[in-house]
């Protein structure tokens, strides 16, 4: 996030053009990186359009604040997307429980704090809203809502980079958008064309187009125009290729299935209700739903960090599910059997008319407290106490989600990640300052132009706190310079030495846990420089030698 | 003068039978690569006994190192372990012998206790297998052991500390496995043949519930933590040092598998249970089953919640809240 905000003060400081143009030569030294073509624009057009229109508008806010605040802000305008989509696809009712819950839910909310200023804050928004315009456009069928819907998933592919139409793996979206407009020619044919022509033309057709597209997607994969399968999403699929660098970040791990509990709380054992309901009355909008939730679960269970895509369909399912227990439990039950006896009523009634008036309105009186007594004892078939007992129980499970959430987000989602606390044994709470203290020193102590080494995960930190020239950032783009950091770390000093003198290197910074007991210090990532360093060179970075005697 | 001569014929004796002996040496030398080779070509994996070894192995002079396999194949040594390490072995020796680097500088050996018990008792070996790289030049160091406590014996890793060792790269080559393939093509044929048999019927790939049912399964094996257990393959369940048996692990960031079922099942129970009570209350049955289902299905969720609940606390230290049970 702190690369985003470097990002987004020089797009607001330069202007938008030079912002595009703009290449960064105080990172990832001596290569440099041009972040105009390599950074998704969405995030920095938002904030800085934001920033923009207030100015415009003479409210002086500066963009330090417009970035903190996007995400929160972002949120709410997710838990309204939300609602919509949820109305749309079920009823009010299901709208207000899924929009409460993604309100509240950790899945969202870890994602989502202020200040966190990350394209998941806001990707999330333009999801749903676009989700929302999609089964809009699928229920009215109208031209209007189609094209509000592609502007909107425009407006979503600007925070991942325009990878949705370039990537091979969007190829299958872009084959059935193919398929489509080849069923549609067909049905029109069809009503041109007699049966005989029809069927030789679409045989034809078929093995000529599905070889034509074929050849055109494996052609433009070729040039390189459209790109393969990427590391990343290669590793959803085949669990088996873990290449060092994408196996070592923490997001990228699997997940337990106490991450779920975790995260979803009471939501994950009741959204399978939702989904039930959604396949048994199952219309265009709920495929969509299913589909999506279906997909989710299993995307969340290989990445622990596509929790995030699962938790606004998990909230839509189980608003839909407490939505539907809620409603049949509320609702007043009307009762058989009144109506068998209403029919008799009216034979009675036409008996009693040819005799005596008043022995008719004794009679009907009498027939009506009957059919009164009768509605008492059979009007709420399930008991008004078991149903109150239900929805007691049910509100109860609701409020210890609420406590959960919020125990959730004030324990482990509410540490800002560069101040760390630790506690003593007494239970008095030290504040660990050190990171901030070091960049400081950083910047007031060594020359503008000094080069700083230290692991990936610190350079967005130096260059944004510190304001010094990194080697390796997190942005983790050229595997070959990270080894290159990683040899450097693990070689003996002569060698090191070389490295860095090559390398321009002024100054090295290196997080040593052990004198409080820090457990996420440089040494225990060194395994991980050791692997990937010994990706690069095999020959001269081997694992075992790192290794103590037993191992 | 005849002194002289004398010594001078001596000397000559003596040079010629030094030569004589450094011949034999070089000869040897040449004849045991001959020898190795010639078997190895037709043998991958050489089999010594104790003679072989000390001349082939430990005998000097030789410019080719041996990986040495120490193992115990007989039936009666009862030893399940060195027979895949044996496959294994054999494996990283065919890729050698077929790779396109094939030399006479690395060759691949196999010492069975049963037919070399001095061996083992000279290297102080008292379990098998083990695996063991002989340098050309000096005795092998501690890292010429293959560490399989914490690397195991799949051939590539074998063939990755054998380049460690010696800089000879040898590509493992598996041959390809073709039961999964045979098993998938089995499992289409009889999904075709199911199709095909109900042809006039199809109707049952519209029926909402079995694709209802299929949904919720996956969804429970997934949020269980399934793919987790598939990768990281933990152990069904731990027998404590106190002997008890603890289904669930102690901390947050690991599972069993007996865990992930008791999970599934509970999260199962939960949806059967909110299923219920929906059902209860919005149906027309006969109001005795109606009432039935509604308790049931309240007692499924409140108990089978408040246990994945209590699970959950037992894993997430400090966690406050609890529902019925603690």
């Amino acid at each position: 996030m702190l690369f985003n905000y470097r990002a987004t003060a020089h797009m607001v400081h330069n202007g938008y053009y030079p912002f595009l143009n703009w290449f960064d030569e105080r990172v990832w030294y001596p290569l440099g990186r041009t972040v105009g073509s390599s950074v998704y624009p969405g995030l920095m057009l938002t904030s800085g359009s934001i920033h923009y229109i207030l100015n415009v508008l003479n409210v002086p806010v500066h963009i330090r604040e417009i970035c903190v605040f996007l995400a929160p802000i972002f949120s709410g305008l997710t838990v309204i997307a939300t609602y919509l989509l949820t109305k749309e696809v079920w009823s009010t009712g299901a709208g207000l429980l899924a929009a409460c819950f993604i309100a509240m839910v950790p899945g969202y909310t870890s994602r989502s704090v202020a200040g966190s200023y990350d394209n998941e804050g806001i990707a999330i928004f333009a999801l749903m809203f676009t989700y929302y315009l999609w089964v809009k456009s699928v229920k009215t069928g109208s031209i209007f809502w189609a094209s509000v819907t592609s502007l909107s998933y425009l407006y979503m592919i600007t925070f991942v980079g325009f990878q949705p139409i370039t990537t091979s793996e969007h190829m299958a979206a872009a084959g059935v958008f193919a398929l489509l407009n080849a069923w549609a020619v067909l049905r029109y044919l069809q009503s041109v064309m007699t049966k005989a022509d029809l069927t030789h033309f679409f045989l034809g057709v078929l093995c000529v187009g599905a070889g034509g597209v074929l050849l055109v997607v494996m052609g433009l994969t070729w040039i390189g125009v459209v790109a393969p399968w990427s590391g990343r999403i290669y590793s959803l699929w085949n669990k088996g290729y873990a290449v060092p660098i994408i196996a070592s970040v923490a997001e990228h791990q699997l997940i337990t299935w106490f991450k779920f509990f975790f995260d979803l709380h009471i939501l994950v054992a009741t959204f399978p209700v939702g989904l039930w309901y959604c396949i048994k009355n199952i219309n265009d909008e709920r495929v969509f739903i299913v589909l999506f939730a279906v997909s989710g679960v299993y995307f969340a269970s290989v990445m622990v960090r596509l929790m995030l895509i699962l938790t606004p369909v998990v909230c839509i399912l189980a608003g839909i599910a407490f939505s539907t227990l809620l409603d049949a439990n509320l609702k007043k039950e009307e009762s058989l059997q009144p109506q068998a006896g209403d029919c008799n009523d009216d034979d009675d009634d036409d008996e009693i008319n040819s005799s005596d008036n008043t022995a008719k309105l004794r009679h009907v009186k009498h027939k009506q407290q009957y059919n009164n007594n009768n509605n008492n004892d059979n009007d709420d078939g399930v008991g008004v106490f078991l149903r109150c007992v239900i929805i007691i129980v049910t509100l109860s499970m609701l409020i210890l989600f609420f406590l959960h959430c919020n125990w959730v987000t004030s324990n482990s989602y509410s540490s800002p990640s560069i101040v760390l606390d630790a506690y003593e044994p007494d239970g008095t709470r030290e504040i660990i300052d050190d990171f901030r203290e070091g960049y400081s020193w950083l910047s007031l102590n060594t020359p503008v132009d000094a080069k700083i080494m230290s692991w990936w995960d610190y350079g967005y930190q130096i260059t944004g706190m510190a304001n010094r020239t990194t080697l390796v950032d997190n942005n983790t783009s050229n595997n070959s310079h990270i080894a290159l950091v990683g040899k450097a770390m693990a070689s003996n000093e002569t060698r090191a030495h070389s490295i860095m003198t090559q390398l321009d290197v002024d100054y090295v910074l290196v997080i040593f846990g052990g004198l409080l007991g820090y457990s996420g210090d440089d040494l225990n990532k060194f395994l991980w420089m050791v692997s990937i360093a010994e990706g690069e060179h095999p020959d001269e970075i081997r694992r075992s030698d790192y290794f103590a005697d037993n191992g | 003068m005849i002194v002289f001569r004398e010594i001078i014929l001596l000397l000559f004796a003596l040079s010629a039978l030094l030569i004589a002996v450094q011949c034999k040496k070089e000869l040897s030398l040449s004849e045991r690569v001959q020898q190795l080779s010639d078997a190895g070509t037709k043998k991958p994996v050489l089999r010594f006994n104790g003679d072989k070894f000390r001349q082939y192995v430990k005998g000097t002079p030789r410019n080719y190192s041996t990986i040495v396999m120490f193992t115990a194949l007989a039936p009666s040594r009862q030893c399940g372990i060195c027979r895949h390490a044996h496959d294994e072995f054999q494996l990283v020796a065919n890729s050698w012998r077929y790779s396109q680097g094939y030399s006479n500088r690395l060759f691949f050996a196999l010492v069975d206790f049963d037919e070399g018990p001095d061996v083992f008792q000279a290297l102080r070996l008292n379990s098998a297998p083990v695996f063991m790289h002989f340098p050309a030049k000096g005795k092998p160091k501690k890292v010429d052991t293959l560490d399989i406590q914490r690397v195991g014996f799949a051939a590539e890793n074998i063939a990755r500390w054998v380049a460690e060792r010696t800089d000879i790269q040898i590509r493992v080559f598996r041959p390809p496995n073709y039961s999964g393939l045979l098993a998938l093509i089995v499992l289409l044929a009889l999904v075709v043949g199911l199709l095909y048999l109900r042809k006039n019927n199809l109707d049952f790939l519209y029926n909402k519930t079995i694709w209802a049912l299929g949904a919720l399964a996956f969804t429970f094996a997934m949020t269980s933590g399934q793919m987790w257990n598939h990768i990281r393959g933990p152990p069904f369940l731990q027998k404590t040092q106190q002997g008890n048996i603890a289904y669930i692990h102690g901390s947050s960031q690991a599972q069993f598998i007996v865990e992930t079922y008791i999970v599934a099942l509970l999260n199962a129970a939960v949806v059967l249970g909110m299923i219920l009570m929906t059902e209860a209350a919005s149906k027309r049955d006969d109001v005795r089953k109606r009432r039935i289902y509604a308790i049931i299905g309240l007692g499924l969720v409140a108990f089978f919640f408040s246990l994945s609940l209590s699970i959950f606390r037992s894993k997430a230290h400090g966690y406050p809240y609890s529902f019925l049970l603690k």
